[in-house]
Order: C-alpha cells, then sequence, then structure tokens
C-alpha cells in the first residue's frame, strides 16, 4: 500500500550565517485515512515540514510523495491538500457560505454545486445557520469549525491542522478534540495535525512522530511513544518522568547513582556501562514501610484527581511520584513524613540519551 | 489615567487649547466668511450674499483652470495609484525582491526633497528632453511627486493584513493572479482609495511644481488664484478657494473614514 504521505531524506535548510536547518533528512510514512500527529516543542521543524506538505516550502532536498506522486515542487494550488491554519484566516471579505466555497469555485465547480457541497460542510460543522454571517461575527470557535468546512470542502486526499487548537480556551480545546477526531472518521480524509501540546496529540492521534531540532525522533502509536520511549527527549516530552543515571550490574540489577539498589528490565548493555533509567511517576507506589527506595517528603502537589510527591531520598536524589488521593479525599502522606518508594521493576525503563 | 496627571486638568489648559485652534484655523474662518460679503472690500462685512459665487462660477477663466486642474488630478491619481500599489505589492510581498527596506526609503525620500527642487528639476529635465505636451508635462510632474503619497496608505494596509490569507488561497487552489484578484485587491481597496485620495488633492492644491513646467493655456486653478491675489484681493477669491477648502476637506474626511473602515 502506498502511503498518504511519503518522505525520504527530506530537507529544508534556510539560508543564513549560519544557515538553519529546519528540517534535516525526514524520513516517514503517513498512512491512508490516519490521523497523523507531529509533535514537537517550538523550533522542532514540524510547522516546517507542514508547510513543505502544503506547498508554501520549497525543499532543499530529498522526497516529498502523496499517494506515491512526487509533489515536492508543485505550487500549493496544485496540491489536492488543504490546510487549517492556526488563525484560522477567514477571508474578512467574504459571508462565511463564500468562504467554505472557495475552494469547491476554484476547482471549477457550478455556484450551485459549490453552494450545495459548502452548506453540507456548514451542516458538517453543525454551522448551518451561519452561512450569511461575516467571519468577524463569528465566537473564535466559530470561526474554527469554518476554518475546519472550508479546508474539507474540496474533499481534499489529506488535511493539514497547523495547531488549530491553540488560540481556543481549555472547555472548548477539549470538545473540539472529540470533534476533529469524529470529522477524520466520518470523512476518511488524512488529518496531520501539529501540535507541541502532547496531551492532545495523546488523546487524538492514531500515530505521533515526535520531532525535536529538525529531526523525527520517534515515530508511533500514543501509548508506544508514552510507554517505550526510544530516547531521553520523547520521554521527557511526553508526560512526566523521574530519571536515573545508573551501573548496570548485570541481568535486571542497576546500581543508582546515589548508590541504591534498583531491578529493572533485562538490557544489552555491558555490565558495568553506564545507562538512564526512567518510570512515569504514577507508577512508582509511596508507602509507609517496605522495601524500596527510603526518603521524605519534601513537597506536595495537589493536582485535582492525583497529587505529586517530591520525595528526598535517603540516599540522596530526589523523585517524584504520582499518587491518587484516598476516596475519602485524604492524603497519603503530610510533608516531613517518611515514606518508602517503590518502584516495580516492569515500570522501569532504560532509554539513550 | 488619574485626574491628576490628566493635562486637561492643568489651569489654564482651556484658554490655550482654544487660542491655538484660532490660531490654525482663524484665518480659514475669516477667508469663508468674507467669501459671504456683500460688498468688495475683504476686510469689511457689510451683509450676506452670493453674489461673488455666482460670479466665480461664471468666470471663464475659472472654468478653464478648473478643468486644467481636475483632468491633472485625475490622471496624476490613476497613475500615482497604479505605480504605488504595485511597487508596495513588490515591497512587502515578493520575496524575490532584495533590499526591500532600501528600496521603500527611495520611494518616499521625494517627500523631503524640497518642492522648489523637484520643480526645478522637473523643468530642467523636460526642457533638457524637449518634452512639451501641454497638460502632459503636469500630469507626469504631478504623477511622480504623488507616488509617495499613494504609497504611504496602500504600503501601511498591506502591512498590517495577514499574509496567511494569501497563503489560505492559495492553498484553496487559487493560482497567483487569482489571489491578487479575489483576495489581496479587495483587501487592500480602502488603502488603494485612500492613497488616491491623498494623490488627488495634492495634485489638486499643487502649486511651485505646476508653475515651473506649466506652459500657456495650462494654468491649473491654483495658479489662477494667485494671479488674481496678485491684481488685489477680491471677494473672488474667498469664493473659489472655499470651495477649494470645501473639497479638499471633503476628500480627506473620506479618505480618513475609508482607511479606518476595515
Amino acid at each position: 500500500m502506498t502511503s498518504a504521505i511519503g518522505l525520504s531524506g527530506l530537507q529544508k535548510t534556510y539560508p543564513g550565517a549560519p544557515p538553519v536547518r529546519a528540517l534535516r533528512n525526514a524520513d516517514l510514512a503517513i498512512n491512508d485515512n490516519e490521523f497523523f500527529t507531529l509533535l514537537g516543542p517550538s523550533g522542532c521543524g514540524k510547522t516546517t515540514l507542514l508547510r513543505l506538505m502544503a506547498g508554501f516550502e520549497v525543499p532543499t532536498g530529498g522526497k516529498l510523495t502523496l499517494f506515491g506522486e512526487d509533489i515536492a515542487h508543485l505550487p500549493p494550488e496544485k496540491r489536492p491538500i488543504n490546510t487549517v491554519f492556526q488563525h484560522y484566516s477567514l477571508f474578512p471579505h467574504m459571508t462565511v457560505l463564500e468562504n467554505v466555497a472557495f475552494g469547491l469555485k476554484r476547482l471549477h465547480k457550478s455556484d450551485a454545486e459549490a453552494k450545495q457541497v459548502a452548506q453540507q460542510m456548514l451542516d458538517l460543522v453543525h454551522l448551518a445557520d451561519f452561512g450569511d454571517r461575516k467571519p468577524g461575527q463569528l465566537s473564535g470557535g466559530q470561526q474554527q469549525r469554518v476554518a475546519l468546512a472550508r479546508a474539507l470542502a474540496p474533499q481534499p486526499r489529506v488535511l493539514l491542522l497547523d495547531e488549530p487548537l491553540s488560540a481556543l480556551d481549555l472547555k472548548l480545546r477539549q470538545s473540539m478534540r472529540a470533534e476533529l477526531k469524529r470529522l477524520q472518521r466520518e470523512t476518511g480524509i488524512t488529518f496531520v495535525f501539529v501540535t507541541h501540546d502532547q496531551e492532545e496529540a495523546l488523546a487524538m492521534s492514531d500515530r505521533i512522530a515526535v520531532m525535536s531540532q529538525g529531526e523525527i525522533q520517534q515515530v508511533g502509536d500514543p501509548a508506544t511513544i508514552y510507554e517505550f520511549p526510544e530516547n531521553r527527549f520523547v520521554a521527557e516530552f511526553i508526560g512526566d518522568a523521574d530519571f536515573f543515571e545508573a551501573e548496570v550490574l548485570g541481568g535486571t540489577e542497576y546500581k543508582l547513582s546515589n548508590g541504591a539498589l534498583l531491578t529493572g528490565p533485562r538490557t544489552e548493555a555491558a555490565i558495568g556501562s553506564q545507562v538512564t533509567l526512567f518510570f512515569r511517576p504514577e507508577k512508582a507506589e509511596l508507602k509507609q514501610s517496605g522495601s524500596g527506595l527510603p526518603g521524605q517528603v519534601s513537597e506536595i502537589l495537589y493536582l485535582g484527581n492525583s497529587t505529586d510527591y517530591v520525595v528526598d531520598l535517603a540516599q540522596g536524589g530526589a523523585l517524584t511520584v504520582r499518587s491518587e488521593n484516598h476516596k475519602d479525599g485524604t492524603a497519603l502522606a503530610d510533608v516531613g513524613a517518611d515514606v518508602v518508594v517503590e518502584i516495580d521493576p516492569a515500570a522501569v525503563r532504560v532509554v539513550t540519551t | 489615567m488619574t485626574q491628576k496627571n490628566d493635562i486637561r486638568w492643568l489651569p489654564g489648559f482651556n484658554w490655550v487649547t482654544l487660542f491655538f485652534f484660532l490660531f490654525l484655523y482663524l484665518p480659514l474662518i475669516i477667508l469663508v466668511v468674507f467669501s459671504f460679503n456683500a460688498s468688495r472690500s475683504a476686510t469689511v462685512w457689510s451683509g450676506f450674499s452670493l453674489e461673488w459665487y455666482v460670479k466665480a462660477f461664471a468666470n471663464d477663466d475659472i472654468q478653464r483652470a478648473t478643468k486644467n486642474s481636475l483632468i491633472i488630478a485625475v490622471f496624476a491619481t490613476v497613475f500615482a495609484t497604479t505605480m504605488a500599489t504595485m511597487a508596495a505589492l513588490a515591497l512587502s510581498r515578493n520575496r524575490a525582491v532584495k533590499n526591500k527596506s532600501l528600496f521603500g526609503g527611495v520611494l518616499i525620500l521625494p517627500l523631503m526633497v524640497p518642492e522648489i527642487v523637484t520643480a526645478v528639476a522637473t523643468l530642467t529635465f523636460f526642457s533638457a528632453i524637449g518634452l512639451s505636451l501641454g497638460l502632459g508635462n503636469i500630469i507626469i510632474a504631478h504623477s511622480v511627486f504623488c507616488i509617495p503619497f499613494a504609497y504611504l496608505p496602500i504600503r501601511a494596509r498591506l502591512d498590517g493584513m495577514d499574509e496567511s490569507l494569501e497563503a489560505a488561497a492559495r492553498d484553496l487552489y487559487s493560482n497567483k493572479w487569482d489571489t491578487l484578484r479575489l483576495i489581496t485587491l479587495p483587501l487592500l481597496m480602502p488603502g488603494i482609495l485612500s492613497g488616491a485620495m491623498l494623490a488627488f488633492i495634492i495634485s489638486l492644491d499643487d502649486f511651485i511644481i505646476t508653475l515651473m513646467v506649466a506652459e500657456a493655456g495650462s494654468t491649473t486653478l491654483p495658479i489662477y488664484i494667485y494671479s488674481l491675489v496678485r491684481v488685489g484681493i477680491t471677494p473672488e477669491v474667498n469664493a473659489i478657494s472655499t470651495v477649494l477648502l470645501g473639497v479638499s476637506v471633503l476628500i480627506v474626511t473620506a479618505a480618513y473614514l475609508v482607511e479606518k473602515k476595515k
């Protein structure tokens, strides 16, 4: 099966002194009918990659294909790819219906057909009665839906979404997540979604590509990215993590840099070599006593559905344990309490730095 | 802002403001008032009359000068606005154009060149190349010095426009020309209109450059008014000036309103 979008060795370097390598040798295959997310901090190259796909930038090297066809040098208007822009970019001098019909008319559809499809698209985003208004008369969330309808109306092979939720407030953002998932399912169009919000990426995507400094760090489904990050950047960027430098003692035994012993996964690394271990704070347990790493609670961060306990370890260093509160709402421990942190060996991962 | 820091509460503010506005507008008010004077005097009031307006409008020379002024202003406005729009698009949107700030600076430099210098230079240039097109000479000269006036509001509007709108049009299957026609120009129109009106007023009011390059028979309104004044100030001059003033105020106000409108 040919992928919807294929990159091989794709590069974008902006001239300058020194030149800015916004995208370095990216290889990627985005499947048809997939909700695919490009995730990374600002400046990681995700927006550059999106602009390359849309045709606003021309690559300086490598290949870019759409269903097997080379599109690297096609202008944006020749690509069956549409974009939902970060700030919607609705045409202010046209009505909502004219906005949505714009792409269809440019594709030489008849006025009647363009209007009819545009109206269907407005129905799809629950704005059926807003066709006669100007974009300026709509709220941010409504403008967002119009932008979606406008980009979906010409039935592109791929829809690009450039941080479309970042300008919305929290509640609206959460409802739009479900809405986007629904639209992707109903239309069957491949969505390429760009965001720096890892929670958004985990919640919506079929697969995620985590990017940093112009390179793709890891590609995988949300659970794989979260549970088995391939390097420290991915582990740190997705969710929270406690890291330890450790020495391999052989088998499943590790000696942490503070001298404590920890059982973890089997590793290929040679005995005596240095590795980085990490675990997710919600996978450690806070106990009054028992076997584990002893320490003292130094700080408590109440998060509502859970609580973060920062524990200063008796042997040096600190780690964070995330735990649900007791059913009656009381905390597991108070600041200053002596505790033991139990870490299940199955929760410990070894990553490269 | 607190009352204490508001300059409106400083002692004497009202009087200073009143004096300031009188200083600015008293001459104009007197000019307008005496254009309605019943007698020939431009300084002694003797009753209301529209006589001087009737006379001014019936005057063949004034009619001819007004016609010249309008022809020149219309052509100069069209040329200058077209050039200014193209320059603004090139300097604001075309990635291939290098040294944008240098070109932008050169473009508005004529605003800072003393007008008499431009006038002499234009006259010398026209006689050097033997150009003698009657009104055409004045139209060319006006087109040139109106460009920066038209350019500034157009450029300002263009810089305030979100470039992603044009990107969105390209993304939705518009080629460059359709994008210009359907998105950029309609959204730029308030800037273009405002630039055009400014150019029109500047051309209509121009005196020094016109005086230098005008050939016999190409007299414009400001030059005709000047020739009348040299003979002696009559309320007829006041009447024409008042009409010219009215037209200017109208157009500048319209330009302001158009530019303000989103």
